[in-house]
């Protein structure tokens, strides 16, 4: 081999190479462009639904997280529970409204006796 | 939301249609939510990791592996994707090439990188290449190159960037892109001259 007198023929063939290899960029396989945008849904679709998760998170962050969301569960349960089942030594408000005697309240009508008797 | 869905698919040739959009806009519409620009990313960026990791790897099907992984750090980097830091086909070349490094790596575990280039390595190749005669002869001879002078060769005689571009890829001066693409040409081109001796050829 004689690099001496070669060299310029060389380096012809070489570029002539590279400019075949230049033309092969355009090549791309179909397949491969699916993989990938296959890819970028999958990762556009779960950072959505990570989007999602933080904006909830972010509204629970308001008012405490989730000690916050529980304690305010809690307090809320335990108000309509005292609601309905209020403990003995507390005055039952409700008392004033569903437990009242009818003949109590007949009488504080004031009226005669005969009155119902007539009615019927 | 926008919808670019009215915009050609650039992996069909249609992108030249849409210079207006950058790399770095259609990456920032991708992170707020626009499938759109996945696509339109995916035809202009994809094709030039593909290209790179074929000519690295010498391999169809392990330079599609490294292009869908390259393209998937692409997704998944997204969000945290500053403007104006870098070119984003930047950062890509840079993946890919790490990705095919790291392939070869696996594969030949006891390979040195940056061994020292032989002086004239082209008999001792010889053989090599015949066993590779179903490959294109650059790509036969490109398999035989160091790793840093392959890089620099593909980035800059095929890919055709600046080197200042490969320079930033590589992480390394300008004058030592200029140096390694020289070395790797003259290796080339002792490889291909060797080949063609050996298989009986006329020069010229």
């Amino acid at each position: 081999m004689n690099w001496g007198t070669n060299m310029a023929d060389h380096d012809k063939e070489l570029e002539h190479l590279f400019a075949q290899a230049r033309d092969a960029r355009d090549v791309f396989p179909d397949n491969l462009a699916v993989r990938i945008e296959t890819d970028a849904e999958a990762v556009r679709l779960a950072r959505s639904a990570h989007k999602r998760r933080r904006t909830w998170r972010d509204r629970m962050n308001v008012i405490g997280g989730w000690h916050g969301v529980s304690g305010l569960v809690a307090a809320s349960a335990a108000g309509i529970w005292i609601g309905f089942s209020a403990p003995a030594f507390l005055p039952d408000p409700a008392d004033y409204f569903v437990s009242q005697d009818a003949t109590y309240l007949v009488a504080d009508l004031n009226l005669d006796e005969n009155y119902l008797e007539d009615a019927e | 939301m926008e919808d670019l869905t009215s915009y050609p698919n650039e992996a069909h040739g249609g992108f030249s249609a849409v210079p207006e959009l950058s790399d770095e806009e259609l990456l920032g519409r991708f992170a707020d939510g626009n499938a759109a620009a996945a696509r339109l990313l995916t035809g202009r960026l994809g094709p030039r990791s593909y290209s790179v990791a074929l000519r690295m790897l010498g391999n169809q099907a392990e330079a599609e592996d490294v292009t869908q992984e390259a393209m998937m750090r692409l997704w998944k980097m997204a969000p945290d994707w500053v403007p104006g830091q870098a070119q984003i086909s930047t950062w890509l070349y840079r993946v890919t090439l790490n990705l095919c490094l790291d392939l070869r790596r696996r594969k030949r575990p006891d390979a040195l990188e940056n061994v020292a280039e032989p002086e004239d390595e082209s008999a001792s190749v010889v053989d090599r290449m015949q066993d590779t005669e179903r490959k294109d002869a650059l790509q036969a001879a490109l398999d035989q190159l160091p790793d840093r002078q392959r890089q620099a060769v593909v980035l800059r005689h095929i890919e055709e960037l600046s080197n200042p571009e490969i320079a930033g890829i590589m992480d390394i001066s300008v004058e030592a892109v200029e140096s390694l693409t020289a070395r790797g040409k003259r290796s080339l081109a002792a490889l291909l001259a060797g080949r063609r001796d050996e298989l009986g050829y006329e020069h010229g």
